[in-house]
């Protein structure tokens, strides 16, 4: 039988030392695309970050025994109610902040050099149009209700199937296919058929 | 061949051409920041798991529990079979700690001075054949 494998990561290992190899592997194959989807949901890069990490420390921590092919559904589940968490609390702090004095923006950080280093980019015309393609997408995804934004982005960038959404959105397939729908439907009707 | 490819919509694969390029171009820094909490979970996950009566959450509830039972132990040894009143037993107890923790009493056990308890036997002898 060949050996099952999940993306880049050989399934059939099981020791300990492997598994965690692979956990890595799993985790590294995830992590930006993850980034993404928790920024889509929380609109603030430190928090995206925040909930990525405690997505995959819970489940380093209480899934690495299960079998390698349910990590990602199990991962997008757990930080998908991560998001949901901090987005709770961010309502809550929103409405005790809006009674207390207003702050200044002095503990404005100095701007990171690192965060500076350019990445690989395209040539420069095809930049613009990904940069103007890029922001209007953001933008109306911004303002999808958050299962539509989810269950568009899980299979959109992360590339799951429906039954895969399905566990990591925690409903059922047809749910899942109802939310893509009308996702892709308020998309379309907000940027067109936007050609790139 | 993935399902999300089955009958995708150009609008569709473009999307998704945006979302891939928007992830491509993640800082360095963002990078970084993932790498390492990558790291630390994997960290997390192989370090050895305490057990859970070591647990942090549990010593609180189990220390008060066990106080509350070796209360109850004590008590129920020091009461009496018979009818000895509570506060009887109360006052009891509190002598014993006078002298659990009178220093001249453990200074006089330590000491081993046999003499002062024949001199206070003498005493009282005397006291008896005098009255």
């Amino acid at each position: 039988m060949p050996p099952a494998v999940h993306g880049d990561v050989d399934l059939t290992d099981s020791s300990a030392q492997s598994r965690s190899r692979a956990l890595n592997q799993f985790l590294a194959s995830v992590e930006l695309r993850a980034f993404k989807i928790a920024q889509a949901g929380l609109r603030h890069e430190d928090d995206a970050l925040d909930a990525v990490q405690d997505a995959m420390l819970q489940l380093s921590r209480a899934y690495a025994d299960r079998p390698a092919e349910e990590w990602k559904p199990l991962f997008y589940r757990i930080l998908e109610n991560r998001i949901r968490d901090m987005q709770r609390r961010r309502t809550v702090r929103g409405r005790v902040i809006a009674w207390l004095p207003h702050r200044g923006e002095d503990e404005e950080d100095e701007p990171d050099p690192i965060a500076q280093a350019p990445s690989l980019e395209p040539q420069p015309v095809k930049r613009l149009e990904l940069d103007e393609a890029m922001g209007a997408l953001e933008k109306a995804l911004g303002g999808l209700p958050r299962r539509q934004q989810q269950a568009f982005l899980l299979r959109t960038l992360e590339g799951m199937d429906v039954a895969e959404t399905a566990t990591a959105m925690g409903c059922s397939q047809g749910s899942v296919k109802t939310h893509y729908f009308r996702a892709v439907q308020a998309l379309r009707a907000q940027l067109g058929e936007f050609y790139l | 061949m993935s399902p999300v490819e089955e009958s995708v919509t150009d609008f569709e694969r473009n999307a998704r051409t945006v979302l891939q390029e928007s992830v491509l171009r993640i800082d360095a820094r963002t990078r970084s920041r993932l790498n390492q909490a990558r790291h630390a979970a994997l960290e997390a996950a192989l370090a050895p798991r305490s057990s859970w009566w070591r647990s942090f959450t549990l010593m609180p509830a189990a220390g008060a529990a066990a106080a509350a039972l070796l209360v109850a132990v004590t008590l129920w040894h020091r009461e009496p079979a018979g009818e000895l009143p509570v506060l009887a037993a109360q006052a009891a107890s509190v002598e014993d700690m006078d002298l659990l923790t009178d220093s001249e009493g453990l200074d006089l056990m330590e000491g081993g001075d046999g003499s002062f308890y024949e001199w206070a036997a003498a005493q009282a002898e005397n006291g008896a054949s005098d009255g």
